[in-house]
């Protein structure tokens, strides 16, 4: 191509030149990726064979009668209800305490993002040393205020690991619930407050009638974001407890990790990674349209 | 003197001085003597006297120079060829890797690059590499529960060592693997599998001083095991328990474990018919058993691995385990634990009975040391068969077997010859790289070795289904032992059904 051809282009009218680049990328790393995992969906790896075999439906009835996949289906459910509901709340209060000019609450602010940057398989491996219930600090401390017997390990335990697990999630997560909505929180107009002011309405009222109202947008955006994250749940569950005890906190991503790399079979595998990526995003359209979520 | 016995004194005087049990002159004046003069002088010991000391002590252990010389001449027409291997990260290749190679690469102009990776992800790279047929790796490290998948991908060694007489070391001795061995790591049906790699396998350990303090006997018996690791719970716990077992629900661990407690009260996984009978009446009474067993150990053992439980015999919070052999070293490191020279290895207990291979299916071997471990190969696919067949041979040779049992801290070696090295018996002595617990690893494998069976779903039987069972059993999710059994037996034939 020549010199002059570049320059045409260049200065060019048509988005093509501009739009390409980023199609040819879309298409490499999104729309092949999923168009392959379609297609494995009805194919299943033979170890004899080395090959991938045609097998119709079979993957997809399997993932229809498969116990394991509804249960990890309800612990992700039920880790993506609760992480998001203690999230937005926890956020939210953080938000509305840090969101004045009082000495010290610019570093609190700088302090809260530094949760952020370490991963979450770091995260989970501090928690899974803090919640040991031999020398982990937390465990102690919940021990000392009567919440944990000592004899009692949280992670190895059904009913209590899937807490274990949501602790390191809701600690590292939580400010950044509080960065959104504290960004929302400063761009609100001061009028109306001001005027809520005057008519006397309380600080409850006016949170209520004014600042939840204006926020809805943030929080809906907030939500969506948080929300996709915690549905594909994999790392902390990976690193804390690998599912266990049982299938306690068996997640649908860890299921199909452990069914596609463990176990080889890349054809339920694909199956149920579709089946989260198909969940997620119906779960997505209905939110946008219920919360008005304009971009 | 013979080669073997200046080797040997060498060892041992090389031993006694970085333990500060000779002072430098005698040191410097008996290595003059043994021809070691020259290098001992340029040690410059002095200032550093026991870190550095015994790092350049280990220095004098390198290969051989008849086995150098083999690599110099043979490989010639290889030189400049890089080979590849992704393998778990187990003492012989971190020895190799970390230590050895380098003596590989310069005698040989041959670029060994070796990936050390998770498990799994060996598993994976393996498996796209057959099924594409690419030769990404030249070499394969084959899990034992692997060995019937990857049979037909790899040279049967024995078949190389026919063929190619002119690439064939002298003195390799491919019969010199330890026969127990070949069976369960390294042969499928009646081909070899590459040879014998490395052997973790489970041996008795205990802490002695303990154990005398309250006046017991190593455990002879299950019933003893038991017994024992109830008393000392019952006088020391909680800040000492009697077992530390590996536990961790959904993990291969469990399984193992769960299998010499199976084994050891005299049941199998799967009779001769190929149908599983863990929740038989033997197999209920295993799972009973370990549950007395797992009273006796310290809470939040059902969050540890094998990790966790070496760490529980280091740190001095249980007195004993069923466990990895290439863990003792580690306990006599006075640097590294609390309880260096205090413990002791035994063969494991014997059990309360044991079903003959006859009686069970898919090639499984009852016996209470279970074994793990895995064989070297060649790939079929590899582009650089020959320069991958010469550095296998050097890499599983009795000489670098010896270097990597005493430099790689006392791993269990495949060979039989190599027990006998006087470089491994010269470290047979408390302190880190011990070798004083490879006797007792030679008898287990000679006479009470335990091998999984082989089939293609036992990766995922051996790692979810059975120990996810196992897990939501100790978690008290089900009624009872019989129900727990029962419902992991129907869940193992789903599998097996496809």
């Amino acid at each position: 191509m020549s010199i002059a051809q570049v320059k045409r282009i260049a200065i060019s009218d048509s988005p093509w030149p501009w739009l390409l680049p980023l199609i040819a990328l879309l298409a490499v790393f999104t729309i092949y990726p999923f168009i392959y995992n379609v297609w494995l969906s009805f194919h299943e790896f033979v170890p004899k064979s080395r090959g991938l075999k045609f097998v119709g439906f079979a993957n997809w009835v399997q993932l229809w009668n498969d116990g394991r996949f509804w249960g990890a289906l309800g612990v992700t459910f039920l880790y993506f209800a609760v992480a998001l509901t203690i999230e937005i709340i926890l956020g939210m209060a953080i938000a509305l305490l840090l969101d004045a000019e009082l000495p010290g609450f610019a570093m609190l602010r700088a302090v809260l993002s530094m949760t952020l940057v370490i991963p979450p398989a770091i995260a989970g491996m501090m928690f899974l040393l803090m919640e040991d219930s031999q020398f982990g600090a937390l465990s102690y401390l919940l021990g000392l205020v009567g919440l944990l017997d000592k004899a009692t390990p949280m992670l190895a335990t059904s009913s209590l690991a899937l807490i274990g697990v949501l602790i390191a999630e809701i600690w590292q997560w939580t400010p950044f619930m509080v960065l959104i909505f504290m960004a929302g929180l400063r761009s609100l107009p001061a009028e109306p407050y001001e005027a809520a002011m005057i008519d006397g309405a309380s600080s409850l009222q006016m949170f209520r009638r004014l600042t939840l109202p204006m926020m809805s947008r943030v929080i809906a955006v907030a939500v969506l974001l948080r929300g996709i994250d915690l549905f594909r749940v994999f790392d902390y569950v990976f690193v804390m407890t690998s599912g266990g005890p049982g299938t306690a906190t068996y997640t649908v991503s860890l299921y199909a990790w452990q069914q596609t790399f463990s176990f080889l079979k890349w054809g339920y595998g694909a199956t149920l990674s579709l089946t989260s990526l198909v969940i997620v995003m119906v779960m997505a359209n209905i939110f946008i349209r219920v919360a008005k979520v304009r971009w | 003197m013979k080669e073997k016995d200046r080797k040997f004194y060498l060892a041992s005087v090389t031993d006694r001085f970085v333990r500060g049990q000779m002072d430098r002159r005698s040191f410097l004046r008996t290595a003059g003597t043994l021809g070691l003069g020259a290098t001992a002088l340029g040690m410059g010991f002095g200032s550093r006297p026991f870190g550095v000391s015994r790092a350049l002590a280990q220095e004098q252990l390198e290969p051989s120079a008849e086995v150098i010389s083999w690599l110099k001449d043979v490989a010639k027409p290889f030189a400049g060829t890089t080979l590849k291997l992704a393998t778990e990260s187990t003492p012989p290749s971190n020895a190799i890797n970390s230590q050895l190679k380098k003596y590989f690469e310069e005698a040989t102009g041959i670029r060994v690059e070796i990936e050390v990776l998770p498990l799994e992800q060996v598993l994976q790279k393996l498996t796209l590499d057959v099924a594409s047929s690419l030769g990404s790796y030249d070499l394969y490290y084959i899990d034992q529960s692997w060995s019937a998948s990857f049979s037909q991908d790899v040279f049967d060694p024995r078949e190389q060592l026919q063929e190619k007489p002119d690439l064939a070391m002298p003195n390799y001795n491919i019969d010199d693997f330890m026969p127990a061995l070949v069976d369960g790591i390294a042969k499928y049906e009646d081909r070899w599998v590459g040879v014998p790699y490395d052997i973790p396998i489970f041996i008795m350990i205990y802490r002695k001083d303990i154990y005398e303090k309250l006046g017991l006997k190593a455990p002879a018996t299950f019933e003893d095991l038991l017994n024992n690791s109830v008393t000392i719970t019952k006088e020391m716990g909680p800040n000492l328990y009697g077992y530390a077992g590996q536990m961790k629900s959904g993990h291969y661990a469990l399984e193992c474990e769960w299998t010499s407690m199976l084994w050891g009260n005299g049941g199998s996984i799967f009779n001769a018919d190929k149908k599983f009978v863990g929740n038989d009446e033997r197999g209920i009474a295993a799972l009973d058993y370990y549950t007395k067993l797992k009273e006796t150990m310290p809470p939040g053992v059902d969050q540890w691995t094998w990790d966790g439980q070496g760490q529980a015999i280091a740190q001095g919070v249980a007195a004993s385990m069923l466990s990895w052999g290439e863990f003792f070293p580690y306990f006599d490191d006075a640097s590294q634990t609390k309880v260096s020279g205090l413990c002791e290895a035994v063969v494991p207990p014997q059990p309360v009975a044991l079903r003959k291979p006859e009686e069970c299916g898919y090639g499984e071997i009852p016996g209470t040391g279970h074994q793990g471990g895995s064989s070297l190969a060649v790939s079929r696919y590899s582009k650089s068969p020959d320069a991958a067949w010469i550095f296998m041979q050097w890499a599983t040779c009795a000489d670098t077997q010896a270097l990597i049992t005493t430099l790689g801290g006392g791993t269990g070696p495949t060979r039989a010859s190599v027990y006998d090295d006087p470089r491994v018996k010269a470290n047979a002595r408390v302190g880190a790289g011990t070798t004083r617990h490879l006797s007792v690893v030679r008898e287990t494998i000679d006479k009470y070795m335990g091998s999984e069976p082989d089939l293609p779903e036992w990766a995922q039987l051996s790692s979810d289904t059975i120990p996810v069972g196992l897990g939501k059993y100790f978690a008290g999710s089900y009624g009872s032992s019989k129900e727990a059994m029962d419902d992991i037996a129907s869940q193992v034939e789903t599998v097996l059904k496809g």
